[in-house]
């Protein structure tokens, strides 16, 4: 009954409010990431990305992340690392902590996200020997 | 053997060997005896003697060959030039083969062809297929021969059976790369090595299917002319080491130019590819270098990218820095500006162009400077520099092999100057020259005589106390060399008035022609005759004496020059290499090597000849006479030339010869020479004559660009390996 | 085709004008078409540059070959300078090809041995 007149619409956004913090922080997080769902938080990486889930929504939309408040605006979909890759893009369902196959190795290195305009950024440069090999002056 | 042009036949021939030069002899006592032959129905009028092969090259019918070559003794084993003559049952060796009154030669006849093919058959029976790798590919005779004269299809079913024959790489040294396996057996490379360079260490063991071509002992090939044997290699048997898998001959560029690293002025093409020179080849000149290249102009071209100065330099805090183009110029312009009249000079050095010596002369003698010197000085006195005569080799390169006593005084030609050497020895083997010498016993390509060491045979000669005085007299053609180090020394305008003098009592006495010029000085580096027709008339030891406020060092590597001699110059050196004069600099300003730049260079017969740029000068070199003209603007006594055109113009100005390119302006006033020679003081020292090259490894490193050479280097230590060998 | 212009000795086709009257007629009728279409440039295209300078600019072109006498020269510097106007006019030009009449960001070549030198120029 209550479906065919809408409450369950307005309770459904009430609970998602609640679920989102309060109004305030609904307002943040709508301004932040331009969307408004509630889902269960499913695990946290070292670097502060939320991962949730809820599968109540359409497959293909039922797992997100919400990186980290040190980014502020500037997320990025290459901030994900590794370990959680997987998990978000439906390749696996279970989460890092929950996989006994995941790789762990002493030489896997810290995830870098897309550095493209920034200092760090690659610049490629050339590896061959030069053509012509200058004097040195003695020092 | 398609690619060169068949060389022009010249009268009075001889087993197949063209002679020098000559203009066309043809009297009416040798029109006589032409013999009349036909070529493909083309009748041609050939002296007697001429082989079928230089016929047919008279009428233009290029006949294939592999083992003929102009400038060696023919051997016809290769029995690729195979023609056959109408009524006669074999087909003959054209190479071979001297010509019959009558002969009708058919070069495109059923025989011939099945000949060749035939032939090509055979050698491509045991050839590897080696193409995709071989370095000769492209520029392989056995190549284009077989594609214009093979058959279209191989016959060749024993490589399933017995396969091909192989022969172990020999070494014969770090220029020359061997893959015997390629050789043909056309046997050039041991007429070369024994006719032309003179060493007769290559050879061939065995016969038929096992014959091989080396050394036969591991004994490496090590002469001042054992590059040319690669360019003789018809295939890719002998190959250049440094050039190996370097490049494809059609993606190179050619340019042509002049070798500056010694005064022979051989004429080269350089090959070179996207800013970068990849080898250096002889271009042929009859009058100079005829075909040959000696090994320090070849394979010194990768010194050209090692210590060069891309950027101007200034002496900051003690140590050199690199500056931009107008801090440079205008350190410079400071040290410069406000000098007393005549406290600034110039040192030339090894391989300055005539441009840049005029350019600052030009500058040095606006700018108050007359003391211009060369790192070689010639002695002022007698006729000094103002006559011509006085420091030419003034009887030109050419006509070297035919005089019949040779008097070398001082010199080593085997090294200063190795294309001068062939000559001496093509004279030695074909018109029995006698040769005598008088300094060090050095090991040359012909027998001579050695008169002893010290100067005063040359009076002894004049006065005929010296039993060689007979022998000089008797000449009909006598030549004096004098090497131009021995007048660096204190009695150095001693030895040219006694040697002048000599040259006028052999003038007189023997019948020589009026053309025939007896005296000749043989100079070592490419800048002396330019720098001495230009006005470079001072001596080092006139500018330490002077002690300028501001010096130039264009070029001037030579370890002559330290800095202790000149504590409050300033000293600027305009170059392309970072060597010794680099090293003692305040402020360097980067230059052009020869084969970046146009430029002038005189040989040692004041010939002129012009270089052409193959490629760009690095990083923010210029040309010399650019930045002197920069200089120039920047001091205020802005020099009246822009651009090379103008330049030349003011070259022309001075001294007219130095724009006519490839001419030699026979020197003269022989006679007035000698007189002002008579009054030199002084007397003939009791020093032996002594020379800076004597043995091979002396050889390679004397100049900026063939220090800076790995190459060159490799070859010094391989000369010493094998003189610690007991082969 | 009309007859043949007879100047010289030389009797060649000519392009679009028979004498020079006709010639100059035809450039002043095209100056006068390029001054009127400058407001209408102005309209659609966003140019840096005011309306006197574009006036000036088109003086300055047109005086750049006032010296030529040869007829043919002439007649194809006029089409040259019709065709310019449709592209212009139609706007088939963008703009940037329009301001390169400005050359702003063209340097200027060397010239004197100084700057060719400094700038490493080979001639």
């Amino acid at each position: 009954m209550a479906k065919y007149l809408g409450i369950d619409r307005i309770c459904n956004f009430w609970r998602t409010i609640k679920a989102s913090g309060g109004i305030l922080n609904s307002l943040r997080l709508t301004f932040r990431v331009d969307e408004l769902r509630d889902g269960t938080l499913v695990g946290v990486d070292k670097y502060g990305n939320k991962y949730y889930e809820n599968n109540e929504y359409i497959f293909s939309r039922n797992r997100w992340v919400i990186y980290s408040e040190k980014v502020n605006l500037d997320y990025d979909g290459s901030q994900v690392p590794a370990e959680w890759y997987g998990w978000l893009h439906y390749k696996t369902d279970l989460i890092p902590t929950k996989d006994p196959s995941r790789p762990k190795h002493k030489w896997i290195a810290d995830h870098k996200p897309n550095l493209s305009g920034t200092n760090e950024a690659y610049i490629p440069y050339t590896t061959t020997k030069p053509k012509i090999i200058p004097w040195k002056p003695p020092q | 053997m398609l690619r060169l042009p068949v060389i022009k036949l010249t009268a009075g021939l001889q087993n197949g060997r063209i002679s020098v030069a000559r203009l066309h002899t043809t009297s009416s006592k040798l029109q006589q005896e032409l013999v009349e032959v036909f070529i493909d129905d083309k009748p041609v009028q050939v002296p007697p003697g001429t082989t079928v092969l230089q016929a047919a090259a008279k009428v233009g019918v290029e006949i294939p060959r592999f083992c003929y070559h102009e400038r060696l003794a023919v051997a016809g084993n290769c029995r690729m030039c195979l023609v056959e003559i109408e009524k006669q049952i074999k087909p003959v060796a054209a190479c071979a083969m001297p010509v019959m009154k009558g002969w009708r030669v058919k070069t495109n006849s059923d025989l011939t062809r099945k000949a060749r093919e035939g032939v090509m058959e055979f050698l491509l029976v045991n050839h590897p297929l080696d193409c995709p790798i071989c370095d000769q590919g492209g520029e392989c005779d056995l190549q284009d021969q077989s594609m214009a004269f093979g058959s279209d299809r191989s016959r060749f079913v024993d490589i399933n059976y017995t396969g091909k024959r192989a022969v172990e790489d020999k070494d014969i040294g770090p220029l020359i790369k061997t893959i015997m396996t390629r050789c043909i057996h056309c046997t050039r490379c041991i007429r070369f090595a024994s006719e032309v360079a003179g060493i007769d260490d290559l050879g061939t063991t065995g016969r038929g299917n096992d014959m091989q071509v080396g050394t036969y002992v591991e004994k490496m090939f090590l002469s001042e002319l054992s590059g040319n044997i690669i360019d003789l290699c018809p295939v890719g048997a002998l190959t250049s080491k440094p050039y190996a898998f370097v490049a494809r001959p059609w993606e190179t560029r050619r340019t042509d130019s002049i070798d500056v690293l010694d005064a022979v002025g051989s004429n080269i093409v350089i090959s070179h590819r996207t800013n970068e020179v990849l080898r250096i080849l002889p271009r042929v000149n009859e009058e100079i270098n005829e075909e040959w290249l000696s090994d320090k102009a070849r394979f010194s071209c990768d010194g050209l990218k090692r210590q060069r100065l891309i950027t101007p330099m200034i002496k900051i805090n003690g140590n050199l820095e690199a500056v931009e183009w107008e801090d440079a110029l205008v350190a410079t312009a400071r040290a410069i500006q406000n000098i007393a009249p005549n406290k600034c000079a110039g040192i030339a050095g090894k391989l300055v162009d005539a441009e840049a010596l005029v350019a600052l002369k030009d500058l040095v003698n606006r700018l108050g400077g007359e003391i211009l010197a060369t790192e070689q000085s010639f002695p002022k006195e007698g006729a000094g520099i103002d006559l011509r005569s006085n420091y030419l080799l003034n009887n030109t390169i050419a006509a070297v092999e035919e005089a019949d006593v040779v008097l070398l005084i001082g010199t080593n030609p085997r090294y200063e100057a190795p294309l001068v050497n062939t000559r001496l020895r093509k004279g030695y083997i074909h018109g029995e020259q006698t040769i005598g010498l008088i300094g060090p016993n050095v090991d040359l390509t012909y027998d001579y005589e050695h008169l002893g060491q010290s100067a005063d045979i040359v009076t002894q000669l004049r006065n005929g106390t010296h039993p060689f005085s007979n022998t000089l007299k008797s000449a009909k053609k006598p030549l004096i060399i004098l090497g131009v180090d021995q007048l660096m020394r204190k009695d150095g305008a001693k030895i040219l008035s006694e040697t002048q003098l000599l040259a006028q009592t052999l003038g007189e006495n023997t019948k020589a022609p009026e053309e025939w010029k007896v005296l000749n000085i043989l100079h070592t580096r490419a800048s002396q005759v330019a720098a001495l027709d230009v006005g470079y008339s001072s001596t080092i030891e006139e500018v330490k004496e002077q002690q300028p406020k501001v010096l130039f060092l264009l070029g001037a590597d030579d370890a002559n020059i330290k800095r202790e001699d000149f504590p409050n110059t300033c000293i600027i050196y305009i170059g392309s290499h970072g060597d010794e004069g680099a090293s003692i600099a305040d402020v360097i300003l980067p230059g052009a090597a020869y084969t970046e730049k146009v430029a002038t260079y005189v040989n040692t017969e004041g010939r002129s000849q012009q270089t052409c740029a193959a490629i760009t000068p690095p990083g923010m070199a210029r040309p010399d006479w650019k930045i002197i003209r920069a200089l120039s603007e920047i001091c205020g006594v802005r020099l009246p030339y822009d651009n090379l055109a103008e330049v030349r113009s003011r070259l022309e100005e001075i001294a007219p010869h130095l724009v006519r390119y490839g001419a030699v302006e026979s020197a003269n006033y022989f006679a007035q020479a000698l007189e002002l020679s008579k009054q030199v003081p002084g007397s003939l020292s009791s020093d032996p004559l002594e020379v800076k090259q004597e043995t091979l490894d002396q050889f390679f490193m004397t100049d900026a660009i063939s220090r800076a050479s790995q190459t060159m280097a490799k070859c010094v230590q391989a000369v010493i390996k094998q003189r610690e060998s007991n082969l | 085709m009309a007859t043949p212009v007879t100047s010289g000795l030389k009797q060649v086709k000519p392009i679009l004008s028979l004498t020079h009257v006709e010639a100059r007629r035809k450039v002043i009728t095209l100056y006068k078409t390029w001054y009127r279409q400058i407001p209408f440039i102005k309209a659609n295209y966003i140019l840096p540059v005011t309306k006197e300078e574009c006036q000036q600019k088109l003086r300055e072109e047109f005086y750049r070959h006032a010296n030529v006498r040869d007829l043919r020269v002439i007649d194809m510097l006029l089409v040259k300078g019709q065709m310019e106007l449709q592209e212009v006019c139609a706007q088939w030009k963008p703009a940037a090809t329009l301001l390169r009449y400005w050359k702003q960001t063209e340097e200027p070549k060397p010239k004197d041995f100084m700057s060719k030198f400094l700038s490493g120029h080979r001639e």
